[in-house]
């Protein structure tokens, strides 16, 4: 039995040293990123539960007379579902870190940026972060906590009730920005922000006194996005490795009701044993013992502990592969690594249970559109054999596996199910209220793919109305999320500018707004800031057929429209010539009256018209 | 005044007014008719395009030949032309009933007044060479004047039309400084004279030279300065004193393309003018400065530019420098590539070109 001791660090003081990877690099930049992590926050937390969002944006100086930068509190409110009491501390007061392998669209990822910006706010003003909260629209819960960044723990300063009539969240933050140069990126956010939202009310208090307000247009919501499993193309060694710790066995928890479970299949539970007491009575009541109680019975076996030993250790690993069981003992607060006894007949048992399932099944269950015989024929592919189990496969066999997977053809496009497009009449609606054009048209394609993630892209084209001319505006969003920064790089600008508008009838300085909306389970961007998405193959392909069918939808429309003003200048022409013709006509031949031209006028409709 | 009325020239002129105010009449009667039944009115115009120009030899001049475009007013590229056309017909028709005349240039503005907008003045031009082609008549003929004026003198004595002066007599050996060939003496009447040439003379300088050394005396000739090309109204002239006074018309030029093509003009007219007649002397005889003169009488002489010989080249093309001296002395100008003016005589002596070259080419004009 060896042992091995790790340092750790804290998930908090890594991003604590990293923050400029979240957007937190100066005041600037951060009181922009940090409206965005929590407006996002409140929209997601409705959208998940079909709430039609009422967002209310608050920003304050605390001193209004100093100079940028300087202290700012930020608040945030939404009717959201709210959050129960006893999760605001562990959700709002540590860096959270996880594997989620479920795909679905959603604006931020696992929450990390609010955090973030909770972490910077305290860092830059030392002022606690203020969390209110009601899921029953009767009681408030309102907390005032810290982070301790070292150990990655909530510090609860106040915790406090009081009686609502509101569900929803309330967030809080003091932080350092600079709001005379971030101000008008963060009014361009909320305002982008409800043009893609349109089924959201948007409230901005801004720190001069100005109240911007975007309302409700229209009151669907698109319906919310599934989670799905992951496509076979969207994965690689690393997620696969984690998949199957995840699936076949999953590292049991040593917690009070998994410990209380054993007991009491054991039928220990007002009894305690000693480590032989125990191991006696599970060789007794093996063929009754469920699965985790097996593994756990067997990890006491090879560590030699009772159920007080057991109780003080967090179980990190079990890798079958090299026959090692890593733990956290938190009495010696160290990583534990000891050999598993390949004789112990626990050891087999151990390893049947966590082998997990075959690799067809394992395909089949953990993958999307994924069915018998294409897991059959895909390990032929792969040279792997189908029925090992895949809690025993090697590195190798790993690297092979996921390769294979990249390389297989044959699986079905992935599903879109676990996208969220807006759709085409609540965009419709949105860019009708925003613009007022004379022309409008959406559309929306069907889903695509590329590398294994789904995509669909929604455009939008408007011309002419309250539209002023001059330079063609886009409006980039992804995920319901407006891209404001970086646009020169971005593919959708690419495709716009490799248009030849002229084939479209549309001159220079038109007056002419494109929305582009790309949904997806993982936007490609460009940069860490996320502010421009990559011109993948297929993207740009879509988005290419999207703007075409947009374009000449616009063409047929400036023909019209064309042939209208030519109508109107015609009508016109005549109004003002003919009167003039009668006039000379009429003295020329001597007459006194006027002809009466007006018949003609009438007869306007068979003019030859020539450009 | 009794005397106008009874004068032939007179009657002559206000038959020819008479005849341009029934055209005018009719062509407004029938835009007015067309309009009253409902229908879009519409001109004929004979087409001006290079391709419709044509050489009669018949009648010696270039003529317009059958192309006709229609001019319409259900054409909405159209409509404004035709308006403007309309405005002019108008406008003449008013200038002609009232005696008045106007230039160009007042054609431009007066549109104004009427709201019919010409671009600028070579449109309203344009509208004019318009009406000239539709009712087959000099811009003269109703009242219209370019600014150029040329001049005349000789013992010529003419008698007004023109209202105020009706009747009233005038003889163009009065001043020394010629007479200005302007809308009143276009309109009147040649009464009587004694001379028996016509001398016309490209330059104002030569022309008061001519009158300084009594050419109009010594030759017994009427001198009339082109001043350049010669302007319609001095064309319409000459051809008058050839017709009506029976006198034979030479030219004298610059030595030059230039200068023999303006006396082919008054010849034989131009193509600018092709859908007129009645502008043209087709027996004028044009003396020189002749391209062979240069050599004869040895006159100092100029080098020609690009654009002299391009010309050159031009007029070769020119059906009517295919014989004659027209044809040799073309040929000549382009071999020996230079040119003469008319002063280049002063070399030797200021009276060097009355005295001894005009003598020599009348008498040499004679066998012409």
């Amino acid at each position: 039995m060896s042992k091995e001791v790790f340092n750790q660090i804290s998930p908090s003081e890594f991003f604590y040293r990293n923050r400029d990877l979240a957007g937190f690099s100066n005041p600037t930049r951060s009181l922009y990123t940090a409206v965005r992590e929590f407006v996002e926050n409140g929209l997601d937390a409705c959208d998940q539960q079909g709430i039609l969002p009422d967002i209310h944006l608050y920003i304050k100086a605390v001193d209004p007379e100093k100079p940028d930068p300087k202290p700012y509190v930020l608040t945030v409110k939404d009717n959201g579902p709210g959050m129960d009491s006893n999760q605001i501390p562990l959700a709002f007061g540590t860096v959270l870190y996880g594997s989620k392998f479920g795909l679905k669209q959603a604006r931020g990822m696992f929450g990390l940026g609010a955090t973030m910006a909770i972490l910077y706010g305290q860092i830059t003003t030392n002022k606690p972060v203020t969390v209110s909260s009601s899921v029953d629209g009767k009681v408030l819960h309102k907390y005032e906590m810290m982070l301790d960044i070292q150990k990655n723990k909530p510090v609860i300063m106040k915790h406090t009730k009081e009686d609502t009539n509101k569900k929803g969240l309330n967030v809080s933050i003091t932080l350092d920005g600079d709001y005379s140069k971030a101000g008008s990126k963060i009014r361009d956010y909320v305002y982008q922000t409800s043009l893609i939202t349109p089924y959201a009310t948007i409230t901005f208090d801004d720190p001069k006194g100005e109240k911007f307000q975007y309302k409700r247009i229209v009151d669907t919501m698109p319906p919310a996005p599934t989670i799905i499993r992951p496509h076979p193309h969207g994965v690689d060694v690393e997620t696969i490795r984690r998949m199957i710790a995840d699936t076949h066995y999953q590292v049991p928890v040593l917690d009070n009701a998994m410990i209380d479970k054993v007991k009491k299949e054991l039928g220990l539970s007002k009894k305690n044993l000693n480590f032989e007491g125990i191991m006696a009575r599970a060789e007794k009541k093996w063929s009754s013992l469920s699965r985790p109680v097996r593994v756990i019975v067997a990890v006491m076996s090879f560590l030699n502990m009772d159920f007080d030993k057991i109780m003080k250790i967090r179980l990190d690993d079990i890798d079958l592969v090299h026959k090692r069981l890593t733990y956290y003992d938190f009495g010696d607060s160290k990583l534990v690594t000891v050999d598993m006894p390949k004789s112990s007949s626990y050891y087999k048992q151990l390893a049947n249970t966590v082998q997990g399932d075959s690799l067809v099944t394992f395909l089949t269950k953990r993958f999307q559109r994924i069915g018998q015989a294409t897991a059959i024929k895909f390990s032929e592919f792969a040279s792997l054999k189908a029925e090992k189990r895949i809690g025993s496969f090697t590195n190798e066999e790993l690297v092979q596996l996921s390769d294979s997977l990249q390389k297989y053809e044959d699986f079905l496009t992935p599903d879109p199910s676990c996208l969220a497009p807006l759709g085409e009449e609540p965009l419709r609606k949105g860019m009708k209220q925003f613009f007022k054009p004379d022309f409008l048209e959406v559309y929306q394609r069907s889903a695509s793919a590329y590398s294994g993630f789904p995509f669909v892209i929604e455009m939008g084209i408007a011309y002419g109305g309250s539209i002023p001319p001059g330079k063609m505006t886009v409006y980039r969003f992804a995920n319901r999320i407006p891209l404001l920064y970086d646009e020169g790089s971005d593919v959708v600008l690419k495709v716009v500018n490799d248009t030849d508008w002229n084939r479209y009838k549309v001159k220079n300085e038109s007056p002419v707004v494109i929305v582009s909306h790309i949904c997806s389970t993982r936007i490609p961007y460009k940069t860490v800031g996320k502010e421009n998405v990559a011109d993948r193959e297929e993207i740009e392909k879509e988005i290419r057929l999207a703007l075409q069918y947009l374009s000449r939808k616009l063409a047929a429309y400036m023909s019209k429209r064309g042939l209208a003003e030519i109508e109107k200048k015609r009508a016109n022409l005549y109004l003002k010539y003919l009167p003039l013709i009668a006039q000379f006509s009429t003295e020329l031949a001597g007459k006194n009256k006027e002809p009466d031209y007006k018949k003609v006028i009438k007869d306007l409709n068979n003019v030859q018209v020539e450009e | 005044m009794s005397k106008s009325k009874n004068s032939k020239a007179a009657k002559v002129a206000t038959e020819k007014r008479d005849a341009l105010l029934d055209l005018l009449k009719n062509q407004g009667a029938q835009v007015y008719n067309d309009l009253d039944k409902g229908k879009f009115p519409q001109f004929s115009v004979p087409s001006r395009s290079v391709s419709n120009i044509v050489y009669d030899k018949k009648l010696r001049q270039y003529i317009l030949g059958n192309t006709a475009s229609l001019r319409s007013s259900r054409n909405m590229s159209q409509l404004r032309s035709f308006t403007q056309l309309m405005w002019l017909a108008f406008f003449a028709n008013r200038l002609v009933h009232e005696k008045k005349s106007s230039t160009l240039r007042d054609v431009y503005y007066s549109s104004q007044a009427f709201e019919v907008e010409f671009e600028d003045q070579p449109e309203s031009d344009n509208i004019i060479v318009d009406l000239e082609a539709v009712l087959t008549r000099p811009r003269e003929d109703f009242h219209i004047f370019p600014e150029e004026r040329s001049s005349i003198f000789g013992d010529l004595t003419i008698e007004y039309t023109v209202p105020g002066y009706e009747g009233r007599r005038m003889k163009l050996s009065d001043h020394p400084d010629g007479y200005l060939i302007g809308p009143s003496l276009s309109s009147a009447e040649l009464v009587d004279t004694s001379a028996e040439l016509v001398i016309a003379i490209e330059k104002g300088g030569l022309f008061t030279r001519f009158i300084e050394e009594k050419v109009d005396k010594k030759f017994k000739a009427i001198i009339v300065d082109t001043a350049g090309q010669a302007p319609r109204a001095t064309r319409y002239l000459l051809k008058r004193l050839h017709e009506q006074m029976k006198l034979p018309v030479v030219i004298l030029t610059d030595g030059d393309v230039y200068g023999e093509h303006i006396a082919m003009v008054i010849k034989s007219g131009s193509a600018n003018a092709a859908h007129l007649r009645e502008l043209t002397v087709p027996d004028a005889k044009w003396l020189g400065v002749w391209a062979s003169d240069i050599d004869k009488f040895k006159l100092p002489t100029i080098p020609m530019t690009e654009s002299d010989i391009k010309r050159i080249y031009d007029l070769q093309k020119d059906p009517r420098y295919q014989e004659g001296i027209w044809k040799t002395e073309l040929e000549i100008f382009l071999k020996i590539k230079r040119k003469a003016e008319l002063e280049a005589f002063s070399k030797y002596g200021l009276t060097n070109i009355t005295d001894k070259y005009l003598p020599h080419k009348l008498e040499l004009a004679k066998s012409l």
